[in-house]
């Protein structure tokens, strides 16, 4: 079985983003850039298959800069087999439909049987290109997924619901968006680093690609700053309650 | 007058030609085995392997340690009685088979000596068995070994006191000037003409048990008698903080011990060398809360698969056998336990190195198998993407120091000392204030010091301690390039761990600096008046040894002083769990980010320790005071447990001396701001 899995480069979660002074993009410098947590989950999944069928292939793509490789290797590092990346002037640039396209052709070389996507990027939040890429390749999509299983003539999709779960069947090719599940992505061997470092990630040209759709950030805008809160001190319990449940009314509006 | 004339001698030969034969063939045996662990260098350091031999192997020192100074003066009769009758037992060997006397065999004193020395170890194999038999201490590894080596050692001594005393009855001692003063007081209970077949038989007796006890030895553990004298002398001559370098790692094909290969020979060579006396067991914090580690059985179990799988590795060079850390006895959960506390490594009376073992075999399961608990994976993920163990934005580094006027390098490229801050004090809002309470301390005495802000990253200690040797290389490499970069050479710590890999283990990597902790260099401080601290109510603070400070570099003076030297302050020890015996707060060897769901919680253990001494004092201290973040956030976490939070405050003695400067004399001149 062959997996493909898209990822995205993206600022880690653990570094504070700050708008440029142009007030359209974040400030770059002094970014630590990862893979995209939700991608995380997907390539976990696929890897999780591999550990139990070791004729899987896992390969891994991505559309970016140069510097998106870094993605790559990691998840090479994880155990991914192989990894492309989709480059070149503007690939930075690319609106999700063109990104879509650019995966859409690859997928369409690489022939894999399940494409894997997280549900989201954790920088836009857009959750757009996997369904966009189902589309392009006419390909069924399953959104929040946590679990696959291999079943008779085809593999078995858990997609999460609201306290439980859908089991779906796939026959053939799907596009699957993941969701975050209970197996943390894993933590890469030295080996594995090592292996990763040296293997070579081919490049496809985002030259040529359409981009139908250009979408234009207006403005961006840290969050407020969160105000002090109040703390009760120095009296009688009953009526910090009374009090605490007045402000949660009509200061608050939560209750 | 040895009894082997005429056919007597070649029994006497062949016996012991059985004899050495059969320790030979097993020694060899266990010499082949030994080597199949790597090549590691120990021959450095000759003068302190020496000092060593003489406080450790002939003068027992590790052996009077405070709980254990009874059993220990046992043992070192015990000792010092076989050196001295291996002696005599040559003689009579080389007297039996050649007719050849030892120089000075005869002389009085020799004669005393062993007479003496036969009667001394003779009470304590007895006293011995009947602890053995009746008062079995708690953790003791009790097996029939033990009693067949404590018999033939009584054997050997009885046999000898009858044939020196039926050597006197039949009058072949008589000749000398000095009897054997113990055997000569014995009656000689012998019928004229019986004697010399007593003495005849005894001597035989003892002869024939030496023989057999040579053979028997490396069969049993009490081949400790042969392997401590290489195994002390070959001991670690690392800093004790310091973990085994693995040089250039990137171009290795595997990592950590995969294979008995891949553990040292002096590592195997511990294993041939564990007496089973469970001192290290004995004082685990880990095995003292129910944790499935115990530290003698690592030993044991590492021992146990070498003799097992030893002849196949020989056998087949391209052999692994059982990797070490997946032995049936040795489950991960047991390395995963361990918080290096060394509490272990203190106590063997034989110097084993239980945490290389320990980490040796987390470095595969960590770099080669990526097996680490997931709460490891995930600390060691955030220090390679934030350079924080917790994840926290590595920008926000340096936000405790805002409006304090703390310099960083970048503004003060002059500053004598670095403040390395750590993770813990630069993230922890708890030990914030501890690393505000040290600037101000410093401050106030006008101490010319800057801090990194962003540019300083995790030191990597928690990393190694997990077993990622490459992950600690790559930040204690970032480090050492920014401390190159501002022309760093004092460096001054908060915390233990920080301190400890930035003295001990940098210098691994070409980092070699002046490093002190924040409480050597505040004691200093104050000795030299440039801190001074006002009055102060009275309040009885105890103190807890950070693993770190005290067992690992012995630093247990210098928090004490800086307690002795506040005001009103009057310093408790946690007694018996102070000093080199204080108990690990259960943070270490990067247990700090992992899960501790089996058996008690070692942190809550600690504070009932500290209540308990408490109670034998008849009083409780106000506040527990450390020097250490960890141990400061497991005491908050511990006391909190237990409810007792506003009875008994964990402090950083820092804090305490920051809330007693005496600020009227706060020097006007602050180079620092």
């Amino acid at each position: 079985m062959r997996f493909l899995i898209c990822i995205k480069q993206v600022p880690d979660s653990t570094t504070r983003v700050k708008v440029a002074p142009d007030g359209t993009s974040v400030v770059t410098d002094g970014v630590t850039w990862s893979i995209s947590p939700y991608d995380e989950y997907a390539i976990e999944l696929a890897l999780e298959h591999k550990d139990t069928a070791a004729d899987t292939i896992v390969s891994v793509i991505s559309v970016g800069g140069p510097r998106t490789k870094d993605a790559l290797r990691q998840a090479l590092a994880m155990g991914c087999d192989d990894a492309t990346l989709v480059t070149g002037d503007g690939a930075d640039a690319l609106g999700a439909l063109g990104v879509a396209n650019a995966l859409k052709s690859a997928a369409l070389e690489l022939k894999p049987d399940l494409v894997l996507c997280g549900k989201q990027a954790s920088d836009d939040d857009q959750g757009f290109v996997g369904a966009a890429l189902a589309e392009a390749l006419g390909w069924p999509h399953v959104a929040v997924v946590t679990k696959i299983a291999p079943s008779a003539g085809g593999t078995e999709i858990w997609k999460e619901t609201e306290g439980g779960h859908e089991v779906w069947k796939s026959s053939g090719g799907a596009v699957l968006t993941v969701q975050k599940s209970a197996k943390e992505p894993r933590y890469p061997s030295l080996p594995g680093i090592m292996k990763a470092k040296k293997k070579e990630i081919p490049e496809r040209p985002v030259a040529g690609l359409e981009d139908p759709v250009k979408l234009e950030i207006v403005k961006l805008e840290p969050p407020p700053a969160r105000g002090g809160g109040k703390i009760f001190k120095d009296g009688d319990t009953k009526a910090y309650a009374a009090e605490l449940a007045k402000l949660l009314r009509d200061e608050a509006k939560v209750l | 007058m040895p009894p082997t004339t005429g056919i007597g001698v070649y029994i006497l030969l062949a016996v012991a030609l059985l004899g050495f034969g059969a320790f030979a063939y097993r020694s060899w045996k266990l010499y082949r085995y030994l080597r199949l662990g790597w090549n590691e260098d120990r021959t450095q350091h000759l003068g302190k392997r020496l000092r060593d031999e003489l406080v450790i192997y002939l003068l027992q020192r590790k052996l009077f340690k405070r709980p254990y100074l009874i059993r220990g003066l046992a043992h070192a009769f015990i000792f010092w009685g076989f050196l001295v009758i291996t002696l005599g037992t040559t003689d009579l060997l080389t007297a039996g088979l050649a007719g050849l006397r030892m120089p000075g065999a005869e002389s009085a004193f020799f004669v005393w000596a062993v007479d003496v020395f036969a009667a001394l170890v003779l009470v304590s194999i007895l006293l011995a068995l009947v602890r053995r038999a009746f008062f079995k201490p708690p953790r003791m590894h009790i097996a029939l070994d033990g009693y067949v080596i404590l018999g033939l050692i009584a054997a050997l001594m009885a046999s000898l006191l009858v044939f020196e005393n039926a050597g006197l009855a039949a009058g072949y001692l008589a000749l000398h000037q000095a009897p054997p003063p113990l055997a000569q007081l014995l009656p000689l209970p012998y019928p004229a003409g019986y004697a010399a077949s007593v003495f005849a038989a005894a001597w035989w007796v003892h002869v024939v048990t030496v023989l057999g006890f040579t053979a028997y030895l490396p069969q049993s553990k009490h081949l400790h008698i042969v392997t401590t004298l290489p195994n002390v002398f070959f001991r670690s001559q690392r800093p004790r903080g310091a973990l085994r370098f693995v040089d250039k790692i990137e171009e290795q094909e595997t990592f950590g011990a995969a294979t008995l290969r891949d553990l040292s020979w002096k590592q195997h060579l511990d294993g041939y060398t564990c007496t089973e006396c469970g001192r290290c067991s004995d004082n685990c914090p880990a095995l003292a809360t129910g944790k499935p580690l115990d530290p003698q059985k690592i030993v044991l179990d590492l021992r146990d698969l070498l003799l097992k799988e030893g002849d196949l590795l020989l056998k087949d060079p391209a052999a692994t056998g059982t990797p070490p850390a997946h032995q049936l006895a040795t489950k991960p959960e047991e390395l995963w336990s361990c918080t290096t506390c060394a509490a272990c490594v203190e106590q063997c009376p034989v110097t084993i190195e239980h945490i290389d073992k320990i980490v040796d075999l987390r470095r595969y399961l960590t770099m080669q198998e990526a097996a680490a608990p997931p709460e490891a994976q995930k600390a060691m993920t955030n220090i390679e993407r934030a350079g924080n163990p917790w994840g926290e934005a590595a920008s926000a580094r340096g936000d405790w120091a805002e409006g304090l006027g703390v310099p960083t390098f970048a503004e003060n490229p002059d500053a004598e000392y670095l403040y390395f801050v750590g993770c813990a004090a630069s993230f922890d809002r708890r030990n914030q204030r501890v690393a505000k309470a040290l600037a101000t301390i410093l401050q106030a005495a006008g101490t010319s010091f800057a801090i990194l802000a962003t540019e300083e990253t995790c030191n990597g200690d928690p990393a190694r301690r997990m077993g990622n040797e490459y992950l600690w290389q790559l930040q204690a490499q970032q480090n050492i390039e920014t401390f190159a970069r501002y022309k760093v050479r004092k460096i001054i710590a908060s915390c233990p761990h920080c301190f400890n890999t930035i003295a001990n283990e940098y210098p691994q990597l070409g980092g070699n600096y002046e490093v002190v902790h924040a409480l050597q260099l505040v004691q200093d401080l104050i000795e030299q008046k440039k801190v001074t601290l006002g009055a102060g109510p009275a309040e009885t603070v105890a103190y807890h040894d950070p693993c770190y400070l005290g067992r690992h570099n012995g630093i247990y003076e210098d928090p004490r002083a800086v307690l002795d030297a506040i005001d009103g302050v009057t310093r408790m020890e946690i007694e018996p769990h102070h000093r080199e015996r204080g108990f690990c707060c259960g943070a270490g060897g990067g247990r700090m980010w992992m899960e501790e769901k089996v058996g008690q919680r070692v942190n809550h253990r600690r504070v009932e320790q500290i209540l308990d001494a408490g109670n034998a004092r008849g009083a409780q201290p106000a506040k527990v005071a450390s020097g250490c973040p960890f141990c400061l956030i497991m005491l908050d976490e511990g006391v909190g447990a237990k409810g007792i939070a506003e009875q008994l405050k964990p402090v950083d003695v820092l804090e305490l001396v920051a809330a007693r400067l005496d600020h009227s004399r706060v020097s006007k001149e602050q180079p620092t701001t």
